[in-house]
This record gives structure tokens, C-alpha cells and sequence, in this order.
């Protein structure tokens, strides 16, 4: 099973070769959502890649959930939006995202302009 | 451990016969032992053997088994107790290697595979070179453990998995061979119900080793009347659920492990006269099992039910210890004496039994325990099942344990007889996006075992109806339905198993075709001297005797909760059967889950190596 393998690959560069591979085979068997799926979880390893660069922090192996929370908490919006509206999050849970990580980083100014 | 005699059929005999077997297995080699365990089996084992026994038998040291050298010791037989599991050979070699590198004296090294012997396992020694190394290779074929006067398991906690998801059978094959020992120890059993593919597959293997002894068979009468098999997937839905009875609900919260239950010891530690400085930080351990009275009597009642019982006993033993002013003459002093030492372990019990009721009901008020069962309660109902559910979706925002969102949403999905393919898609997704995509990997075992699908057939509603699994009056105190084990929802299974005993299954014929897995029933015949004799209307014999006695037997699991519910049955009066469990392992929603879920650990990325 490819996704498994690609777990234990350390190299973020074969991991994401892994799982286009797993993709693929998603795609043979037609399970579409599936393959989706994946392709997201490249999309978005590709991110917190980019990310760790430029912020120079941690991200990688972070759900979309928790990589948003984090963001948040960091203060940094914008980031967090861009991914909510690429990833299609629901409002719902994006709304008890941000409200649970400001009440955490402590920021209620910004939690009461929400 | 008189508690495992007191039932209708006695299961003190096989722990002997296994005890026996454990003993000869160890005194085949001479002089001083170090049994090496791994650590799945000792729990188990434990049940059947303990450590003083051992002792007698020349068993100076206990080592678990783990990875690189054994600890030093100065017995002269190493003995390693393992599953035949070839991870674990591994584990072994590597021992039996660094012990002879070290060049301390020799020891004889032996092995015992519980419960059999693996050719691929031998093999596997033979390739890593140290096959020659042991004396004696072994089996202690242990199989169903008996853990109670009525409840007996085969301890084999991936059965589920290997047998549904794996294609691996090998566990069926331990409980086919489990079910012979039995049937050679208490006589052939007359008469074999089932439901599923596992239990079919069971029962043609017992079918078949029984023409394989033919001739070769005790002369017992039978002393099981009925055995009735049946598999988790045909009611998956129960084990889901939270279950409320006493012990349900202690496993829910704490887990019970081989009989035994961990604590934090803050709540207990007063009351064993310790001086409050020294509280302990290890967490207190305590078995749970009827040798103890009052757990015995509280056990499978429904917890709201519990609270009583404890402030009536708690109110019985201090009325007791009153009497002693009433006591004017000697010997009535004596008398009262007399019944200290009972007293006192009364009131230890209960201030152990008050303690951890505390403990859960502090889990039970709380909002979110409410919350999950209100949403359980209305999809088991069938209300707002068809919909992703607001509930669910706020457990997922929170971050809740994926364990509890996962319960959850394949209750609904039971209920809803599958899920809308958008609906499945929104629930899938949210749980990646949330918890990780490595859960793909867990989304995928739920399906393939039919706990998450697309919609069906609609089939629940029927089988809701006919099958009564919703009772809306349901007395927790004084219950008169199984259904009071889930305050108002009868298990799927027992509900079965009641039906097949009276009015017998020709009355759910249309249900039984609607459940997964072929039905059916097939007759051993039995030398007609050894057939039990019909109680004859004149005969003296209470009622009770000429109850059916049930060996039912859950292939992937079975509840505390559906326990309890079969040991209401037994205790009706009028009821035509008394049950004996056995399973392949004692589970609840979350062990059971999490047997099925695959754990993947993501490597930590090195960000250099990009």
C-alpha cells in the first residue's frame, strides 16, 4: 500500500512521489475521491513546504485543521483564509477553528472583531 | 476462583485441564526456569496460572519479552512463552543470540507457542540460525479462557480485522478447536444454530474434526444443549453504542483488561488507612469478578440503578454493626463476632464499588457523555439520520477523539442503511481535512468491513420493528426487557439469540434473510444412551433444570453490555434458557474501533533533506 510507504519516507521529495503514485493507482481502481483526496494532501504538503520557508516554523505533518489552527494562533490570517477558500472548508468549522485558536493565543481583541 | 464453578455447567474443569497442560508443558524441562512472556499472553495466562503456582514448579524469574539482552540470571532453562507470531521470532533469535555472545554459562533454551505450533514461525527461527538452540519446542494449546461462571474468551484481539479485512481465518480455526475441547470435556452438543459466514465456516470445521475422531468420542452426556454462532458483522451496531450498565459503563471509561481495572488511586487511597502524605502515584489496580458479591449483584445492572443498591447496602452494614449494642450476653457477642471478618470485606467492597461509581458518574454528567448519547439515542430511533448531523460536526470542529466521531458516524450510518454518497464524501472528507490524511487508511478498513457504506436496501426500519430494538418503556430499576443494558435499546444479537430459544427463528424468517450471512441449523447426533432424559411431569426437579443450557458464541467480540443482557435472560423465571458465553474477544466500541482502525504514525519530515 503506497500511502503507508509514503509515511515512512523522511525525504518530503519522495513522499510526494509516493503519494502520486498512490494517486494513480486511486485513479486505476476509479476511486475518484480517493485520488482527490491525495492530490489535495500534495497540495497541501506542497504549502506547509513553502510555508516552513518563508516562516521559518514548523508545519509539516500538520492536518489542514491543525496547519489553519496554527496559523490562526499565529496570527496570521490572511494564510489561514487562502487555504480555508482552497481547500474548500466549510464555514462551520472554520468559525469554531478560529474562535477556539484566538481564545488560546489569548488574543481577544482580534476574537471580539470576529 | 470458586466463581468460575458456581455456573450450570462447570468451567472450573477446563481451567484445570489447562492448567494441567501449562504445568506439564513447564516440567518438561529440569531444573530452574526464567519464562520469557510475551506480554499479550500473561494476562491470560495469569487467569489460569499464577505466579505462587508457578514457583512451585521451579519458576525462579519472570521476564517480559522485548528487544535486545535478556536480564542476568543464574537459572538454568530460559523458556519463551510467545504467540506464533513471526515478528516476534525475531524478538527471540535476538535474545537467544546475545545470550550466548555473552559467555555466561549455558542455559537450555526452550519454547512454547501458544496456542499452536507455526510451521512459517519455525521456519523463521531456522532462517535467523538459532533453531538448533532449543531443547524443546512446544504448544500449550490454551483457547477459550475462562473468565467467569458463564463467560469464556479467546483473548484474540485482531480476529475481527484478520477474519474480515485480511482474509485470515486462522483465529475461526482457534475457536472451531476451542469449541471441540469443550465439547470433549462437557459431551457433543445436540443441536448448532448460527448466522454469518464466520459462524458457518465454524461450524462446518467442527462438523468435519468431529467425523475426523469418529469412534474416538468421551461417552459424556451432553451438558450443553444448544450452541448458537454468531458473527460481529451481522449486528455491528451494538457495540457501537455506549452501554450502561455498571460494568458496561466502567469498561467505557477505564477498560477492563483480563478481569482487571486501573484507577487513579487518589479516590482509593484514604480509605486503605494510609496516611494522606503518601499518596500513591501508580494507579490502583482492582479485578472485577462475582468471587466478590457485591459486583456481582451490581454488575450488570443498568447504572442509573447502581446508586440504590450502594446506599442500601451501605445502610444494611452500619444497621449491622449497631447490633453489637444490642448484644447483652456472651454468646450473642460471640455471635456478632463471629460475623465480623464478613462485614468488614462488605464494607471494603463497598467503599471500592462507591468510589468507582463516583469516579463514573462523573463522566456520565458530564454534557458532552449526554450530548453523544442523545445523538445515539435519536439515530437509533432513526431520527435526522439521513443528514450529516450537527452534533457530529461539532465533535469534528473540536477536535473531539476521532475514536468517538468515528462511533458515531457508524451508528448513523447502520441506521441510516448507509450513508447518501454526499453525505459519505462530506464525512470522509472533514475527517481528513481534521484529524489527517493518513486516515484514509481507517476510512478505507470501515468500509471494506460494511461499519461506513453507501445507501441500501432500506432494511433497519424493518428489522428495528421486528426485532423490538426499541423499547420506549424500560424500567431501569426493576427491568423487563434486555433493552434496559442500553436504557431503551435491545441489542441486536441477544435479541436474536431470546428469539431462536422461543418462539424459536421461523417467526423472523423475513429478518434473518434482510441480516448479512447465511442462517442456519444442523442436528449431531447423539448414542441414544447418552441422550439427556426429558424431566418427566412427576419429577422433583425445580424448574430450573429443565432449562436449555446455551453455549452462544460471538465470533468478533462481544459487550459487557449484551452480557449482562443474556444474564437477565437466564435469570427469568420462566425463561427457557440459561446462556454460556464465549467470544473471541471482550470488546467495547473503542477497542473494538481501534482493533479496526490502522495506526500510522507519520516519520517526522526532516526539512533539510528537501
Amino acid at each position: 500500500c503506497r500511502v503507508k510507504e509514503c509515511y515512512t519516507e523522511e525525504r518530503l521529495e519522495s513522499r510526494i512521489d509516493c503519494l502520486m503514485a498512490a494517486m494513480e493507482c486511486y485513479n486505476k481502481a476509479r476511486n475518484e475521491w480517493a485520488a482527490k483526496v491525495t492530490e489535495e494532501q500534495v497540495k497541501l504538503l506542497k504549502y506547509q513546504r513553502k510555508m516552513e520557508e518563508e516562516l521559518n516554523k514548523p508545519y509539516l505533518n500538520l492536518s489542514l485543521h491543525r496547519t489553519m489552527y496554527q496559523l490562526v494562533k499565529e496570527n496570521n490570517h490572511k494564510l489561514a483564509e487562502t487555504l480555508k477558500k482552497e481547500f474548500k472548508v466549510p464555514d462551520r468549522r472554520f468559525w469554531w477553528l478560529k474562535i477556539r485558536a484566538l481564545a488560546e493565543a489569548g488574543d481577544w481583541m482580534e476574537l471580539d472583531r470576529f | 476462583m470458586s466463581h468460575l464453578s458456581s455456573g450450570r455447567v462447570n468451567l472450573g474443569i477446563l481451567r484445570e485441564t489447562y492448567r494441567r497442560e501449562l504445568l506439564e508443558c513447564i516440567d518438561k524441562c529440569t531444573g530452574s526456569k526464567a519464562l520469557v512472556w510475551d506480554e499479550a499472553l500473561t494476562g491470560p495466562v495469569g487467569l489460569i496460572a499464577e505466579y505462587p503456582l508457578l514457583k512451585e514448579h521451579e519458576v525462579d524469574k519472570m521476564f517480559p519479552l522485548s528487544s535486545g539482552r535478556l536480564p542476568q540470571s543464574s537459572v538454568q532453562n530460559i523458556i519463551f512463552i510467545t504467540r506464533p507470531k513471526l515478528a516476534l521470532m525475531n524478538v527471540i533469535a535476538e535474545n537467544v543470540r546475545k545470550e550466548d555472545q555473552s559467555g555466561s554459562f549455558r542455559k537450555e533454551f526452550h519454547v512454547v507457542f501458544v496456542p499452536k505450533k507455526s510451521l512459517l514461525c519455525e521456519r523463521k527461527l531456522k532462517e535467523l540460525g538459532v533453531y538448533g538452540n532449543f531443547n524443546i519446542i512446544d504448544e500449550f494449546s490454551m483457547e477459550l479462557i475462562p473468565v467467569e461462571s458463564d463467560v469464556l474468551t479467546l483473548e484474540s484481539e485482531s480476529s475481527f480485522k484478520e477474519c474480515i479485512l485480511e482474509n485470515d481465518s486462522t483465529s475461526m480455526y482457534y475457536a472451531a478447536k476451542a469449541l471441540m475441547t469443550l465439547q470433549s470435556l462437557y459431551g457433543i452438543i445436540p443441536s448448532i444454530h448460527g448466522k454469518g459466514e464466520l459462524s458457518r465456516h465454524v461450524c462446518d470445521m467442527i462438523l468435519r474434526m468431529r467425523r475426523e475422531m469418529a469412534g474416538s468420542e468421551p461417552q459424556i452426556t451432553p451438558q450443553i444443549d444448544t450452541l448458537f454462532l454468531v458473527d460481529r458483522t451481522v449486528d455491528p451496531l451494538t457495540p457501537l453504542l455506549t452501554q450502561l450498565t455498571y460494568e458496561g459503563l466502567i469498561d467505557e471509561t477505564f477498560g477492563i483488561n483480563n478481569t482487571t481495572i486501573k484507577v487513579p488511586p487518589e479516590k482509593f487511597a484514604k480509605q486503605e488507612g494510609q496516611a494522606m502524605a503518601e499518596v500513591p502515584t501508580e494507579p490502583k489496580k482492582i479485578r472485577l469478578n462475582s468471587a466478590e458479591e457485591l459486583f456481582a449483584e451490581i454488575r450488570d445492572k443498568n447504572f442509573n440503578a447502581v446508586g440504590p443498591v450502594l446506599s442500601r447496602k451501605a445502610k444494611l452494614i452500619s444497621a449491622q454493626y449497631n447490633e453489637r449494642h444490642q448484644a447483652k450476653s456472651v454468646s450473642q457477642m460471640k455471635e456478632f463476632v463471629s460475623k465480623l471478618p464478613h462485614m468488614q470485606q462488605a464494607k471494603q467492597s463497598l467503599s471500592t464499588h462507591t468510589s468507582i461509581a463516583e469516579l463514573v458518574k462523573e463522566v456520565t454528567d458530564d454534557d458532552q457523555f449526554m450530548e453523544n448519547l442523545r445523538a445515539q439515542q435519536d439515530f437509533v430511533n432513526g431520527l435526522e439520520t439521513d443528514k450529516a448531523h450537527p452534533y457530529i460536526d461539532d465533535c469534528i470542529a473540536k477536535e473531539e477523539p476521532l475514536i468517538k466521531v468515528l462511533r458515531l458516524m457508524c451508528v448513523q450510518c447502520y441506521c441510516n442503511n448507509g450513508f447518501k454518497p454526499k453525505v459519505l464524501e462530506y464525512y470522509k472528507r472533514e475527517i481528513i481535512q481534521t484529524y489527517g490524511y493518513q486516515h484514509i487508511l481507517t476510512l478505507n478498513n470501515l468500509e471494506k468491513a460494511g461499519l461506513l457504506r453507501q445507501q441500501g436496501q432500506r432494511t433497519y426500519p424493518v428489522i428495528k420493528k421486528s426485532l423490538r430494538l426499541v423499547v420506549d418503556e424500560v424500567n431501569e430499576q426493576n427491568p423487563n426487557d434486555i433493552a434496559y443494558v442500553f436504557s431503551g435499546y435491545a441489542p441486536l444479537s441477544v435479541r436474536l439469540a431470546q428469539i431462536l430459544t422461543r418462539p424459536g427463528w421461523r417467526s423472523i424468517t423475513e429478518v434473518l434473510q434482510m441480516l448479512p450471512g447465511s442462517t442456519f441449523e444442523e442436528i449431531q447426533q447423539i448414542p441414544v444412551g447418552l441422550r439427556k432424559r426429558k424431566a418427566s411431569i412427576t419429577s422433583t426437579h425445580s424448574n430450573t433444570m429443565d432449562q436449555k443450557v446455551v453455549l452462544i458464541f460471538f465470533l468478533g467480540g462481544v459487550t459487557y453490555a449484551e452480557i449482562a443482557a443474556l444474564r437477565f435472560l437466564s435469570q427469568q423465571e420462566d425463561g427457557p434458557a440459561d446462556y454460556i458465553i464465549a467470544t473471541t474477544k471482550l470488546i467495547n466500541g473503542k477497542t473494538w474501533l481501534e482493533a479496526i482502525m490502522e495506526n500510522v504514525v507519520p516519520e517526522e519530515g526532516n526539512p533539510f533533506l528537501m
